[in-house]
């Protein structure tokens, strides 16, 4: 079955060669530019301190909270159809999750002070302390468990523990990654209890993109080399569920949305009103990353096709990635104490350095997936499993 | 220990910026690395249109936001320094956290373009790991108070001249920049007011004039709702600053 595995051909060496050489260039272009100019090349600054950097981590890193919680359903929930996309989710959500922490790593002031003054100083008053608590622990799990799955103990009580030890690590390192924002009083467009809901959504949204959109790209956009169980994954429930989350989600956005336009709260009406809604970039992200995919997979003809499956993980990445950015730039756009004084909101666009950071935490996204096909059986599901059942057949009867 | 707080009585306040500049001079900050800054804005339409302006120190609150969120504990309240908050450039990791956690936005990270050219940390390029390295410095450094000036990748703020407070003799109720005696431990900003529009005391001394004035002259504290609870209060009309309003709002206001 892996032999249909694209990835592991001359084409998967061409796209290794490319995310090298791309991760390579853009890793040197951050690192030349932080050198020689700092920080002060990035455009953020002390009005509004976090900018797409902050958001990319974002991204990454509720996009591998998301493959961890879809991976969840075989391996915590029991629903033993999705088994043929559990490895492939387990690997991308570390891949993603660790491109996602390098991004970071460079946008900090002194990332590795960071390592010894986080655990040795223990500011457990700290969302943040949290974060990187349960992110290492959301990393540790997700690489036991890929190990245990590699060694073909899949259904051990050992699997298991450490499969329900990793859903809760992913919850509550998402949980806690929305409650950096969340808990900000002093920020009105992020105060809200109910954040971590719209993270869990969101990042399970931008994982089912990823996982589309990858296994796509290993089997060559062909769905018909894919191994059966797969395939019954992506015309069975995991289309509906697509539909679901994306739904889900245009609802979280619309209920923020309606209700920051009605608020007379200006931290968050101006918000809504003259810096989201007034960017035509984030109304096109909205209508084409989040609306128009959702529309698609609402149709059932449609949402079982593989080329409508793969244009819709396309435009969820963009989508969500606006999603992301918008989020993190909006809550500082309005500046803080200086009324009107400051004349107009603070203006920000990401620099070169900070978009070619975006571009290192992709290419080595990209670097790390190939290797991963090429190394690895990312298709495999328990030997048991497939030896003595035959896939596919109640998940197409429902599609 | 004392617990210091400062007055600022707006009704004397000139807006000359006096204060602003000393603190620089004092601190060596960058420009736009505004620890101490004045405010200037308007309020209404004619006929009742108002120009004012607000003086903004660090707040350094009782309960300081930017403190809980600080991963490593970089930034913390010394209850033995008078209650000051301080950033330990040792620890912090650049993270801006705190930046994001503080109401008043009077955090910096001065590793960012520099607001006027030439940039003046490439006039006087940093050494023994300073960010910058003027000829002209203060000699007082101390990087686990942020008392210096700041080597690359981390947060500065106002330290309520923790550098001279620190000196004052034990048990002084205020630090009155016209007693000859006390006038070296003042801060900064409160030495050079001209119209003596700011007070420094200690807020656990019934019997200092810092106490006094908030008893007597209605003392607020900036952005109450916040629970920060400010060591900083404000005598006099206008204590405040008007929400934004974007120049171009889609609502028309």
């Amino acid at each position: 079955m892996s032999d249909n595995n694209v990835m592991k051909g001359t084409a998967g060496t061409g796209l290794l060669l490319l995310s090298a050489i791309v991760l390579v260039v853009s890793f040197g272009f951050v690192m030349y530019n932080l050198t020689v100019y700092g920080h002060a090349s990035f455009n953020v600054s002390s009005s509004l301190p976090w900018g797409q950097p902050i958001s990319t981590y974002l991204y990454f890193a509720l996009a591998s909270s998301g493959l961890g919680l879809i991976a969840a359903l075989p391996l915590v929930f029991g629903f033993k159809q999705y088994y043929g996309i559990a490895k492939r989710s387990i690997f991308l959500a570390f891949i993603i999750l660790i491109s996602g922490m390098a991004v970071l790593a460079l946008e900090l002031g002194h990332p590795f002070r960071m390592l010894w003054a986080i655990p040795l100083n223990m500011q457990i008053q700290s969302a943040m302390f949290w974060m990187g608590v349960f992110y290492a622990a959301d990393l540790l799990f997700l690489l036991w468990k890929f190990q245990k799955m590699e060694s073909g103990e899949w259904d051990s009580k050992a699997t298991r523990t450490i499969g329900i030890a990793s859903f809760l690590g992913v919850l509550l390192a998402s949980g806690t990654l929305a409650l950096i924002f969340g808990m900000m009083s002093m920020r009105p467009f992020w105060f809200d209890g109910s954040l971590p809901i719209y993270f869990y959504l969101t990042a399970i949204t931008s994982g089912m993109a990823a996982l589309v959109f990858f296994s796509y790209l290993a089997y060559g956009f062909d769905r018909s080399r894919m191994p059966e169980r797969m395939q019954s994954a992506f015309t069975g429930g995991l289309p509906k569920l697509f539909a679901a989350v994306l739904g889900l989600t245009v609802l979280f956005v619309g209920v923020r949305a309606i209700t920051g336009l009605y608020s007379n709260h200006p931290e968050v009406y101006h918000v809504w009103a003259d810096y989201l809604f007034a960017s035509p970039v984030y109304v096109l992200s909205v209508l084409f990353g989040l609306i128009v995919p959702f529309l698609l997979m609402l149709v059932p003809k449609l949402r079982v096709q593989s080329q409508i499956q793969v244009l819709v993980a396309i435009l969820a990445f963009g989508g969500l990635f606006a999603e992301r950015y918008f989020f993190v730039v909006g809550g500082q756009v309005v500046p803080l104490f200086k009324g009107t004084w400051a004349w107009d909101m603070i203006q920000y666009s990401p620099s070169a350095a900070e978009w070619g950071l975006t571009i290192m935490g992709s290419a080595m996204f990209f670097t790390l997936y190939v290797l991963g096909e090429k190394y690895f059986n990312l298709s495999a599901v328990p030997e048991q499993l497939a030896a003595t059942e035959t896939p596919g057949a109640p998940e197409k009867a429902t599609a | 220990m004392a617990k210091w707080g400062m007055v600022i009585d707006l009704d004397k306040c000139t807006g000359c910026q006096a204060c602003t500049t000393a603190c620089a001079m004092e601190n060596n900050t960058l420009p736009g690395e505004s620890w101490q800054d004045v405010l200037f804005y308007h309020e209404g339409e004619y006929p009742t249109a108002q120009m004012k302006w607000l003086p903004r120190p660090c707040m350094q609150c009782e309960s300081p936001s930017c403190v809980y969120v600080c991963p490593t504990r970089a930034t913390y309240k010394d209850d033995e320094a008078g209650g000051i908050v301080f950033v330990d450039w040792n620890k912090c990791i650049g993270c801006k956290y705190c930046m994001i956690a503080c109401p008043y936005g009077v955090r910096f990270y001065a590793d960012e373009q520099p607001l006027v050219e030439p940039d003046i940390r490439d006039v006087y390029p940093g050494e023994n790991g300073q960010m910058w390295s003027p000829p002209y410095q203060n000699p007082e450094q101390d990087w686990r108070r942020g008392i210096g000036i700041q080597p690359k990748g981390v947060v500065s703020k106002c330290t309520f001249c923790h550098h001279r407070v620190s000196k004052a003799p034990e048990g002084v109720a205020d630090l009155d920049e016209d007693d000859p005696e006390l006038v070296e431990y003042v801060p900064a900003c409160v030495r050079t007011c001209a119209p003596k529009a700011r007070y420094f005391g200690d807020l656990d001394n019934p019997e200092s004039n810092v106490n006094r004035l908030i008893g007597d002259k209605h003392g607020v504290r900036l952005l109450d709702h916040t629970g920060n609870r400010p060591q900083v209060y404000y005598l006099g009309a206008g204590a405040g600053v008007p929400a934004f309003r974007p120049r171009n709002s889609r609502r028309g206001d």
